[in-house]
């Protein structure tokens, strides 16, 4: 297994440098330069000329590219010209809301698609299979920035359930609880659309496994139907499951840019958002490549989960 | 065609989400020729009027803008901005998949590195930053959505030609001398297509959201032209004052985007071949009950009773029957063999016993089970399941496919253990142990931690028998248990059942469609064919002296000592289709001494001789099969 | 109440099945006493004011440090802070600062005349040990200070390299403040973080993407200010904002949403307005197209229903602008100038007398930044009003920085009208930089219509060396009266800024600065 794993980690390497390379050339192609950015209203060719040379974006692209990617693996991101502050300190910090956000709405799509895709296929056709499908129909239908929208609209600013946005209380205890409290609406809007999408194909996977023969032998059996259900169905069905688990993560990692701008979420997505918008090039470049480090590392342990379930796969 | 569209009429959802859909799209077409205001003209005093104004049926927008006029241009635009986009990424990303997986070797490799790099990059991002780069407007907006979109085309679809590209006809396609490029476009693409369809039809909704999701970030079309997204953005800032005129684009997106989701289920079940059948529908925990007409008593004292038993399988509009009263009985010790074609009923039969046909499609219509003398047909689910495993057993067919793949088979012998029996798990696998012993698995103690893909056939029949063995049941219904495995494993798997059956005083219901297995194990046969039993009586008897045709051409059929392989081939014809079984005798059609009066209406299963019955008008004689 | 608070738990309750043991619920904390809560409207950049240059951060900056002058309160005229008095030579070129006594950083290290010379050598020195620490994107304001000298401790002297009148008025602006020299040293290129000043608030605690916190400043010299603490939270999406403001988490809140101001109607809440140095124009192309023509140009100004932008689609929150000089510049402000009247037939006569009926022009629109109110429904709505007399216009919408970068080179070749906003602090900036004929974009300025009449240039370049303020004053004037004459501009708006206070909050008021002065804020 560990050689697995380490073959796996050594082949990531090619794929992160070739997202490098594509975020780099990409910043490179977009017209405006962060002078111009940063002078705003008074970025004259001169003073955008001598702002680019103090940010050291006068070379050529290859000599840059290759600095940057040098300094990289020295653990040097470099600076934010918008932030004023080292981009590893900033993705970092970032990167910690962005996870707890992202990590319980995966945590939260995980469970309760999988949950709705089991009781679903195991009521096939009646009442519960139709009200969850239909649900999980209008889940994976509506945009997420409208239902967060929507979500401040009726539960923070009519009700006033939860804080209308932000990741901690101004003032005031920093614990679980008020975490929670922030964390509920962003949450759970950023996961409707993944559990919707979950829950479709954990309703497939199951009814497919449910046909199979080996459920007939666990009934023939006299195993209780709830652990037929549970365990011999759900555990056959994760093996198709968890590989759309390891791409709906990269779709709640995407899919939180709207929700952090929505909700004004201290996140990586924001950040880089802005980051995009301010010609941020080193943000963008260090953000994008630590994301994409995250999300490909994500997968290998999708991989190792997989293979850790499934004896069939050989490691 | 017809053919798939009255398949999707069916699905209700899918009619409707169709029938939605529909009326969108129309309205959308007609747009131009609606007799509404101008949808660009403002009119800033009478700014975010409310619904069911005057003169503006939806209200009005931030700059007075008629909302409904707004909105159907809108749809137009967001429609077909959604459809192009769904088409360009998935004639893309199908172009890029089915090089990939056409070719594979080292052009895969590098081009689905490529696209693991373009998935691994956030992709909102990478909309954003190519929209950036090729500046703002409707064009690169789809652009950058279906940019976006052709990794995953790409990879779904290669992952299907790969598939393809090793099948027979390509193989020979190639051998024929065609090139590449012509075994793609003529042999590869027509099976990928309908992929494609189907996966482009679902994605139609989800290329509406994101291109809602960038007009959003103001990525979008240029104002003042309507597009849902940027509706829905330059509507948010009056969100708290105005929701109207969010809600309004916001609906519409839920509408059409749910609609296509209905209509793209639709197509997809209508175009998979197994939902035709009705296969996807999972079994329930025990088969459906719904007997017409009285329950039958008991004909006899034994451990197990069948009586008048019918079952059924009701696919669409279509009626399988399957098992049309059947009597069957089974004694303690006893060893009983069912035999007949594939497609008899003796193996919907057997499962019927506990429960377990499939169902649906299977609905058990009457007749009645009796074990140990209560009856047990529509027993509470508790009762049956307390009852199977524990005095009724079954071994299966294949057994690579009944245990469990990602169980240890101990595990799985444990687990039918507890089921019954609360013992501790240490018990329960000293246990384990001692079934695995008794059904001759060498090593039983490192063998219980293998996985079922780790044995070999045998092993793994042996390994079903003692999961059925587990709490010494008092009946063993085995369905074809030799049928997957060679012939001297065969007669292994014979030998540990037949010796099981002695020390135990098992009863087991042994089925089969092979007179020689048997003849080396059953106390007494019965024959069925087409849902009915057409002779029943001892197996030496029966062997001896076939009365009904059939039963003798099923014997003829076992090959003399040394002999060639066993087929059922040598009856002519085929056993007829049980959703239209004919009035009289079922094997007529098949059998060279059929008369008008066999056809003339159903035929008696009528005692014999002592213990012996045969459903036939003209029962063979003795001195015949002697010749 | 009971029910509501019975279903939120279990609302939460739900949502948090994933997590851990539940600990003792929380109520929706009420912001505490003294502690004023402020929505901005971005995560600042850094909070070294030579290093930046958004309004935003300028309201955070202007309350941890000082300037050697500031704005008298309700004006644009500058006045005694950290310098109590200074002496301007005869010829305009030497300005000599008396330095206010005991003054000290928040670090503790003493304010005086070489901490004064650091600040601006720092930034105009490129050989300054601390250049480095920048880079200074508006240093050029002080691009004409040729030295600083320390003439003892309580006087410092700026020699410039020819007059110009709008020194003092540059100094009273953010990129002026003064900060500690020693925490520079200590910081380097963190000290953007780590801010050290005089201001009325010591710098607290900056968590990033949440807020900056910032304590009174008991020993300030001008008095300690009442509030004990100020928070500012970045939240970037006005609905949002919006939303904190009714929701209670934040007491005072800065660039409301014009549609949203109806929400704050009632006792609630208190509305605050203030007309500041702020035009919003459209450049038009005079070199190339139907532009060139002042008759077309007039036409636009005709064209363009004025009112109804500044009332409908900014629901009042600015007022029609007359001419390139906003009236928040009193004493510069010709106020005989009256706006083009909204008048479609003149306009259409004048663009048939010009044979520029049917003209295709393309409108480079933003899509927000800064000083640009609502740029896409203001775009969209100035789009329909040129439809209507008969011009075909076609909007092209970029992101603010993109915009930035096409507009700025000019646009020729490109386009014949652009959305523009200046907030400034002298009259003389925005004419110098966007209306002379040296300040076309090849020659590094920001006219980007191309507009030229040399007797613009000279009455700029006049008022630009005075230092009689009647006689700058008069120039301005004339200036003003020619320009609308010929119309490079299509003049449309002078923001009025607002902000919203809750009931708590008292001792609130704008300034015409668009800076935001806390220190005699009060809240309950």
């Amino acid at each position: 297994m560990t050689g697995y794993i380490l073959k796996r980690l050594v082949s990531a390497i090619p794929v992160l440098l070739g997202i490098s390379v594509i975020v780099f050339l990409i910043m490179a192609m977009i017209p405006g330069d962060p002078a111009t950015a940063i002078l705003g209203s008074y970025a004259t060719p001169e003073n955008v000329e001598k702002l680019n040379r103090d940010l050291g974006l006068d070379q050529g692209l290859v000599p840059r590219y290759f600095i940057w990617l040098g300094n990289m693996l020295q653990g040097d991101f470099g600076r934010s010209f918008a932030l004023n502050r080292p981009v590893l300190d900033e993705v970092l910090d970032r990167f910690g809301a962005t996870l707890i956000l992202a990590g319980t709405s995966f945590v939260l799509c995980s469970v309760l698609g999988i949950a709705a895709g089991v009781i679903s296929a195991a009521r096939q056709y009646g009442f519960a299979d139709k009200a969850i499908t239909f649900v999980v129909l209008l889940g994976i239908s509506i945009p997420s920035f409208f239902l967060g929208m929507m979500m401040i609209l009726i539960f923070a600013v009519q009700l006033r359930w939860f804080p209308v946005s932000g990741m901690w209380p101004i003032y005031g205890d920093r614990n679980l609880w008020v975490l929670m409290d922030h964390l509920a609406m962003p949450a759970f809007a950023l996961a409707v659309v993944a559990t919707g999408v979950i829950a479709r194909l954990a309703r497939s996977a199951m009814l497919e496994v449910l046909r199979q023969d080996f459920i007939r032998t666990a009934r023939a059996k006299g195993v209780h139907e709830r652990r037929v259900i549970w365990r011999h169905a759900l555990r056959a069905a994760m093996v198709s499951i968890i590989p759309i688990l390891g791409i709906q993560a990269g779709f709640v990692l995407s899919g939180a840019v709207y929700i952090e701008m929505v909700f004004q979420w201290p996140g990586v997505g924001r950040m880089l958002v802005d980051a995009i918008l301010k010609r941020d090039i080193l943000l963008v470049q260090g953000g994008v490549v630590f994301i994409a480090a995250c999300y490909v590392l994500f997968n290998i342990m999708v991989d190792v989960a997989q293979a850790l379930l499934d004896p069939r796969i050989k490691t | 065609m017809m053919a798939f569209l009255k398949l999707l009429a069916r699905n209700r959802l899918a009619l409707a989400g169709l029938i939605v859909i529909g009326m969108v799209v129309v309205l959308a077409l007609i747009t131009p020729l609606l007799p509404l205001a101008d949808p660009d003209v403002t009119d800033t005093p009478n700014r975010f009027k409310p619904p069911f104004s005057e003169g503006a049926i939806l209200g009005t927008d931030h700059l007075g803008r008629d909302l409904l006029s707004r909105l159907m241009w809108g749809t137009r635009l967001s429609l077909a901005m959604g459809l192009a986009a769904a088409i360009i990424a998935a004639t893309i990303g199908s172009a890029i998949g089915i090089i990939a997986g056409y070719y594979g070797g080292r052009t895969d490799n590098i081009i689905m590195r490529g696209v693991d790099m373009l998935m691994a990059f956030p992709y909102i991002l990478l909309a954003l930053a190519i929209v950036a780069a090729l500046g703002p407007g409707l064009m690169n907006a789809l652009i950058a959505v279906a940019a976006v979109n052709v990794p995953f085309f790409a990879r779904n679809i290669r992952g299907i030609t790969v598939g393809i590209a090793h099948k027979e006809f390509v193989d020979a396609a190639r051998l024929a001398g065609m090139r590449d490029r012509e075994i793609i476009v003529a042999e590869v693409l027509p099976n990928v297509l309908p992929v494609i369809v189907i996966a482009m039809s679902t994605t139609v909704g989800w290329m509406i959201l994101e291109t809602a999701g960038l007009s959003f970030l103001g990525l979008g079309s240029q104002p003042p032209q309507a597009d849902l997204g940027s509706m829905l953005g330059e509507a948010r800032s009056a969100l708290i004052t105005n929701p109207h005129t969010s809600i309004v684009p916001g609906a519409m997106i839920l509408i059409i985007v749910m609609a296509i989701n209905l209509l793209g289920d639709g197509v997809r079940d209508a175009l998979d071949p197994r939902l035709k059948s009705g296969a996807l529908s999972r079994p329930m925990p025990a088969t459906t009950v719904d007997r017409q007409g009285a329950v039958p008593a008991a004909k006899t004292e034994s451990l197990l009773d069948i009586a008048g038993l019918r079952t059924e399988f009701r696919v669409r509009d279509r009626l399988y029957k399957a098992v049309s009263g059947v009597d069957l009985h089974v004694e303690k010790g006893e060893c009983l063999g069912i035999i007949g074609e594939s497609g008899s009923g003796k193996s919907v039969t057997a499962l019927s016993v506990m429960g377990l046909v499939a169902s649906p499609p299977g609905v058990i219509t009457g007749g009645a089970v009796h074990f140990d003398g209560k009856e047990i047909i529509g027993a509470p689910y508790e009762v049956l399941r307390s009852l199977r495993g524990r005095r009724v057993a079954y071994i299966f067919q294949d057994p690579l496919a009944t245990l469990h793949p990602l169980y240890k088979v101990g595990d799985q012998l444990i687990e039918a253990i507890q089921s019954h029996d609360s013992v501790s798990s240490a018990d329960a696998r000293s246990r384990a142990i001692g079934l695995l012993k008794s059904v001759r698995i060498p090593n039983a103690e490192s063998r219980i931690e293998s996985y079922p893909y780790e044995m070999s056939g045998g092993m793994r029949q042996r390994v079903g028998i003692a999961m059925a063995l587990a709490n010494n049941p008092d009946v063993i219904i085995a369905d074809e248990p030799t049928t997957a495995l060679d012939v001297t494993v065969q007669a292994q798997i014979l030998s540990v059942l037949s010796d099981l059956r002695r020390e135990r005083g098992l009863a087991i219901i042994f089925i089969t469609h092979d007179f020689g297995v048997v003849g080396q194990l059953c106390d007494r046969v019965a024959v069925m064919y087409a849902g009915q039993i057409v002779e029943e009586g001892p197996t030496a008897a029966v062997l001896r002296n076939p009365q009904h045709p059939y039963t003798s051409r099923l014997i003829d059929c076992v090959p003399t000592l040394g002999g060639g392989q066993r087929k059922l081939s040598a009856i002519p014809g085929l056993p007829p289709v049980v959703d239209n079984l004919p009035v009289g005798c079922a094997f007529a059609e098949r059998c060279d001494k059929a008369h008008a009066d066999c056809r003339a209406g159903p035929v008696e299963l009528v005692k014999t001789e002592e213990a012996r019955k045969t459903r036939c008008l003209f029962p063979e004689v003795v001195s015949e099969r002697s010749a | 109440m009971t029910f509501l608070t019975l279903t939120r738990r279990a609302v939460l309750a739900a949502t948090a099945a994933t997590a851990l043991a539940l600990s003792a619920g929380g109520a929706m904390a009420q912001t505490p006493e003294n502690v004023l809560i402020v929505g901005q409207i971005a995560e600042p950049q850094a909070l070294d004011p030579a290093a930046v240059t958004a309004v935003n951060d300028f309201r955070i900056l202007m309350n941890i440090y000082d300037g050697l002058v500031r704005y008298k309160d309700g004006t644009l005229e500058p006045e005694p802070a950290l310098a109590t008095d200074w002496t301007i030579s005869e010829d305009g070129t030497v300005y000599t600062f008396t330095l206010r006594e005991g003054v000290t950083f928040h670090d503790g290290s003493a304010f005086d005349a070489e901490a004064v010379k650091f600040n601006f050598d720092r930034m105009l020195d490129e050989a300054h040990p601390y250049h480095d620490t920048g880079p200074f994107p508006l240093a050029f304001f002080f691009s004409s200070v040729e030295s600083v000298d320390v003439i003892d401790p309580q006087t410092v002297s700026f020699t410039l390299s020819g007059p110009y009148a709008p020194f003092l008025s540059n100094l009273a602006y953010p990129t002026g403040l003064i900060v500690s020299p020693a925490a520079v040293m200590e910081h380097g290129a963190d000290f953007g973080r780590n801010p050290s000043g005089t201001g009325a608030f010591t710098f607290g605690e900056w968590r990033s993407n949440e807020a900056v916190v910032v304590q009174a400043n008991p020993d300030y010299w001008d008095g300690a200010p009442e509030l004990e603490t100020v928070v500012f939270r970045p939240i970037t999406d006005a609905n949002t904002r919006t939303a904190e403001m009714l929701a209670g988490g934040i007491d005072l809140m800065v660039e409301v949403p014009p549609v949203a101001l109806s929400e704050f109607q009632g006792d609630a809440y208190t509305v605050h307005e203030q007309a500041g140095p702020h035009v919003w124009f459209l450049i038009l192309n005079a070199k190339e197209g139907p532009f060139a023509d002042v008759r077309v140009r007039q036409a636009a100004n005709y064209a363009i229903n004025k009112e109804a932008i500044v009332n409908d689609v900014l629901e009042g929150t600015a007022e029609v602008a007359a001419g390139p000089t906003p009236p928040a510049f009193a004493w510069a402000y010709n106020p005989d100038l009256e706006p083009y009247p909204y008048d479609p037939d003149r306009a259409r006569a004048l663009l048939a007398e010009a044979g520029a009926e049917g003209a295709e022009l393309t409108f480079y629109v933003t899509e927000g930044g800064s000083g640009m109110l609502d740029p896409v429904a203001m775009g969209t709505a100035i789009q329909a009003d040129l439809e209507a007399v008969g011009l075909d216009v076609t909007i092209e919408t970029y992101e603010w920085n993109t915009f930035l970068g096409n507009v700025n080179p000019g646009l020729e070749g490109k386009a014949d009208m652009a959305e523009m906003a200046w907030m400034t602090n002298d009259p003389d900036t925005l004419p110098f930089l966007a209306l002379r004929t040296e300040a076309w974009p090849d020659k590094g300025g920001f006219n980007s219509g191309y507009y030229s009449n040399p007797e613009v240039d000279a009455l700029l370049d006049a008022a630009r060396v005075e230092t009689d303020q009647a006689e700058r004053a008069r120039l301005y004037k004339e200036m003003q009266v020619i320009v609308q004459q010929d119309a490079p501009w299509v003049f449309v708006a002078n923001w009025k800024q607002n902000a919203v206070t809750s009931d708590r909050v008292g001792g609130f008021t704008l300034q015409p600065s668009f800076f935001l002065l806390l220190d005699d804020v009060t809240k309950n």
